[in-house]
């Protein structure tokens, strides 16, 4: 009975880790088209962070002004470079 | 007016003299209670030794005779009218220092207390060095970019984030 | 059963080795570009598979030992000294980690269950998966090696087997211990995964912050189980040991709090990195020291190092736990210098009056009470090495030492919410801290015209100071969220409450954070109440009183029960508070059979003010009448409020954000898509933390 049961353990695990389909998930390098998606988020969310807290009256004018003026640029700048990524993405596409 | 006024200073830091000892005097004899105090206080500083790692007052265990034992002695030598020093010496010499539920604050044992105030004001020291090095060596801001491109996009941005 | 329980465990050791070293090898041919003809995705694909079979192997071991357990198996030599026929069944059931053996198993499950979670969640980002997947095989490796051969739970008895077993350690018999201990290893356990990850994401040079906020989640519930397990384990404590404590700063106890405490640095300063690329190193490095002080808390409970009340737990595995720790750190400095490079931060601090300044403090302030805690656990062994004698750390020096430092927490606690991220001016401090301010100072006075004296001993000094903090975090956490409301409420026309509710879903994350800060804070309510117990002990015969504080106890009866598993002595006593009879209670004394050894059932009436804490201990040898314990305990009910509210406000932090939640109903995206989103999506309620 307990050579029974380890067998079939030991059959059972030996099948399921060695039977992969051919297709295995791909592990690939992020872009960094990848990479600026992430980062204009984290700055979206910093942005929408620094308006409520403006709101929420945390922050004097000026500073408020400032500290937008520079993380708005910053997603700009990622927007401009993220709008060049893809164009050459689609340049490459088509000539393929 | 000017003689009126230093006398008047006279008073006020004599009167806050006073104030200054009887707050002192309250804060050194804060302790010397009765004696059921100071059992209390003795008890609580010192362990049992039957293995159980508890303070001596609070040790329970059904038939240790060890901590009341060892509670009869404390009340023994307070009944002999023997200081705390004496008190601890006492029971350090028969039990050994594992009695004491603390180190002592002195000689090495002083290490056990002085080490943590020191590393908390020396971790402060270098969390405001380091933060203040960061503060003076934050780059400043790059130029904003321009074009009229750049400003659609901090427009778009702009109409994104907003709340 | 015994051999099956030991083959699967066997067979648990070959599947993470082989997740081991084949994901290294598999991860090195990806690294260095050669693999086309390897084909490594499948191999690092069998890995994979081999880590999730050993969730299954190890599983099926554990199910054998309680098995072995349930049938009564005293063959186990693990079952024979930790369990007995009359033992109840959920004991049984906690047998498989009332000793060093079946803990470890249950270690090790854990482990493999979090792993089988990791791996099969692995599309949310299938390299870095695979690194954490790798590193965390190494980590099963270690404990399934202890189990196959330093500490093995199916080992059998020599010669006869004897018909009973000797029972389980009496002060485990107690509800709590059948969850206390698998909660504070689902959190000791737990750090390995954000661990896994941090490590791995170093190693592979990860591209930016996005594995923080895949183990977000990962460690906030790790961080949520061992602080559940801490305060199940203090109010096992407290119902169980009957000196009237819940913690008595035992090396175990420490053991548990010192992750807790780094852990809980790694989760504020983590929002740091994620938000502004800064505290990199420093980040690494905590939760390295956090996993690290979970084996240090693991190695301190079962080496002997230190002694303690947790002494069922010890053998001579300490060496395998040394051994192990000093390769996990080498792992850890090589992979460092190695890759630190990669740690440039993005952003200095912009002002020392800001978010990130106050989690500097906060995060100084955590890591010197961690300190102080490992100072005084280790003083001992420091002590008989440089002066040849042990001495005692005990309560006296923590509570004197680690006090202060708790009390200048409590008070970060409440600046921290009203300080804004990058720079924060002080007018507008000024504007939104003058509210606490004075409600802390309103409360210091009226404590002190209501009798608390602040001069009258250190006690009621820090509980003064403790209480009047207490009302400072409590007022600027509640401005906190009413601030947030009305901006909603502007926004939306909405009434106040509803746009609390709002603002709460719309940033789960940092209002769920303010409810666990008002939950700390209950509990130093709680803990502040200690200054002022009182207790009594008295012989109480036949209708016999006692009188404590408010309460009036009349001995009614004593008289003795048995049963199959124990003996038991127990007084029934009255409680009139005045002349109103509140209830009667039956504290009582246990002797167990199978291990010949007594433990305490304390009677306890609680109410927010008060705990009526009654102990029986034991019958006076001259009069044969039972000796009654009495304490009255203020406020301790609060602290089992504030873990309750802790665990809300983690739920809290936990759920999904409004926008982010709309988007997966509607679904249309991707799994990473929506992951991604959520991050997009938090409008009005502000970003995270």
């Amino acid at each position: 009975m307990t050579l029974a049961a380890c067998a079939a353990l030991l059959i059972g695990i030996f099948a399921y880790v060695f039977y992969v389909p051919r297709a295995a998930e791909e592990q690939h390098q992020k872009t960094r088209l990848e990479f600026l998606r992430e980062r204009k988020d984290v700055v979206y969310e910093n942005l929408r962070d620094l308006n409520f807290e403006y709101s929420a009256g945390k922050y004097l004018e000026e500073e408020y002004l400032a500290q937008r003026a520079l993380l708005e640029n910053e997603a700009a700048e990622m927007l401009a470079e993220m709008e060049t990524l893809e164009s050459m993405k689609d340049t490459d596409s088509t000539i393929a | 007016m000017s003689l009126l006024r230093r006398t008047f200073d006279v008073e006020l830091a004599r009167i806050w003299g006073q104030i200054a000892l009887a707050c002192l005097l309250l804060i050194v004899t804060v302790g010397a209670g009765d004696t059921s105090a100071r059992f209390n206080d003795l008890g609580h500083r010192m362990m049992c030794t039957c293995g159980c790692n508890q303070i001596l007052l609070e040790c329970n265990h059904v038939g240790c005779t060890v901590s009341t034992q060892m509670r009869g002695e404390l009340q023994a030598s307070l009944d002999r009218g023997d200081n705390n020093n004496l008190v601890l010496q006492g029971f350090v010499q028969k039990y050994g220092p594992t009695v004491l539920a603390a180190p002592l604050q002195s000689g090495f044992d002083l290490v056990a207390w002085i080490t943590p105030g020191i590393i908390f004001v020396l971790a402060t020291l270098a969390t405001a060095l380091l933060a203040r090095r960061w503060k003076h060596s934050a780059v400043a801001p790059e130029a904003m970019a321009e074009g009229p491109h750049m400003d659609d996009l901090r427009e778009r941005v702009r109409k994104e984030t907003e709340i | 059963m015994p051999t099956f329980g030991s083959f699967a465990l066997l067979l648990a050791l070959v599947l993470c080795a082989y997740n081991l070293i084949a994901g290294a090898i598999a991860l090195r041919q990806m690294a260095v570009g050669r693999g086309a003809q390897y084909a490594p995705e499948r191999l690092a694909e069998t890995a994979r598979r081999a880590g999730i079979a050993s969730f299954i192997a190890v599983t099926a071991a554990a199910f054998a030992l309680v098995w072995c357990s349930f049938t009564n198996d005293f063959s186990v030599a693990y079952i024979l000294h930790h369990s007995n026929r009359a033992l109840p069944g959920a004991y049984k059931f906690s047998a498989l980690w009332s000793g060093q053996e079946g803990s470890l198993l249950l270690w090790a499950w854990l482990l493999a269950a979090y792993g089988f979670v990791l791996r099969a969640r692995h599309k949310v980002d299938v390299k870095l998966t695979a690194y954490a997947s790798t590193i965390l095989a190494g980590i099963q490796v270690f404990f399934v090696l202890l189990l196959n051969f330093a500490a093995p739970p199916f080992a059998l008895v020599q010669g006869a087997v004897p018909t009973d077993g000797f029972g389980l350690n009496p002060l485990l018999q107690y509800p709590e211990m059948v969850i206390h201990p698998p909660m504070l290893y689902l959190g000791y356990v737990g750090f390995s995964v954000p661990f896994a990850f941090a490590l791995g994401a170093l190693m592979m040079r990860y591209p930016g912050e996005k594995w923080i906020h895949i183990t977000r989640r990962w460690t906030m519930v790790t961080w949520l189980f061992l602080t559940c397990g801490i305060f199940l384990g203090a109010h096992w404590a407290y119902s169980v040991l009957g000196w009237g404590g819940y913690w008595g700063w035992d090396p175990v106890e420490n053991a548990s709090l010192m992750p807790w405490l780094t852990g809980t640095a790694f989760l504020h300063s983590v929002m740091m990195q994620e938000k502004r690329g800064m505290m990199k190193t420093w980040n690494v490095w905590l939760i390295f020291t956090t996993f690290l002080l979970t084996l240090l808390g693991t190695d301190l409970t079962r080496s002997g190092l230190v002694s303690s009340v947790h002494a069922f737990a010890q053998s001579s595995i300490g060496d395998w736990f040394h051994a192990f720790m000093f390769l996990v750190l080498a792992v850890c400095l090589y992979t460092y210098f190695r890759q630190r490079d990669h740690l440039q931060v993005e952003h200095h601090l912009e002002s020392l009056v800001s978010r990130e300044s106050s989690f500097l403090f906060n995060n100084l302030v955590l890591l010197a009470a961690c300190f102080t805690i490992l100072w005084g656990t280790l003083f001992p062994i420091i002590s008989e090495y440089v002066q040849g004698s042990k001495v005692t750390v005990g309560a006296p020096f923590y509570n004197r030492v680690a006090l202060p430092i708790g009390l200048f927490l409590l008070f970060l606690t409440g600046i921290g919410p009203v300080l804004a991220w990058r720079s924060t001016s002080l007018k507008s401090i000024r504007r939104n801290f003058i509210l606490p301010t004075i409600v802390g100072l309103v409360t210091a006075i009226v404590l002190m015209i209501l009798g608390i004296h602040p001069w009258q001993d250190q006690g009621t000094f820090y509980s003064l100071v403790a209480f009047s903090l207490a009302a400072m975090v409590t007022t600027a956490i509640f401005s906190e969220f009413l601030r947030g409301a009305r901006v909603i409420q502007r926004h939306t026309g909405k009434n106040i409450v509803a746009s609390m509710l709002q603002l709460t879903h719309r940033n789960t994350r940092r209002y769920g954070g303010y409810i666990v800060h008002l939950g700390v804070v209950i509990i130093l309510i709680g803990i502040a109440g200690a200054a002022f117990n009182q207790s009594k002990e008295q012989e109480m015969g036949y209708h016999d009183t006692m009188t404590l504080g408010p309460y009036r106890l009349v001995c009614q009866s004593y008289t003795q029960d048995s049963n199959a598993n124990y003996d038991s002595e127990y007084a029934l006593l009255d409680v009139y508070k005045g002349n109103q009879f509140i209830g009667r209670m039956a504290p009582e004394r246990r002797f167990y059979h199978a291990s010949e050894q007594t433990s305490t059932m304390v009677a306890n009436h609680s109410t927010l003010e008060r705990d009526l804490y009654v102990v029986y201990e034991g019958r006076s040898q001259e009069t044969d009448k039972p000796i009654i314990k009495v304490f009255i305990n203020p406020l301790v009910a609060w602290i089992w409020i504030g873990v309750m509210v802790i665990v809300f406000g983690t739920l809290v932090a936990l759920t999904p954000n409004l926008e982010a939640a709309m988007v997966a109903r509607r679904g249309g995206h991707s799994p990473g898509v929506i992951a991604a989103d959520s991050k997009a999506s938090h409008a009005a309620g502000g970003g995270q933390g």
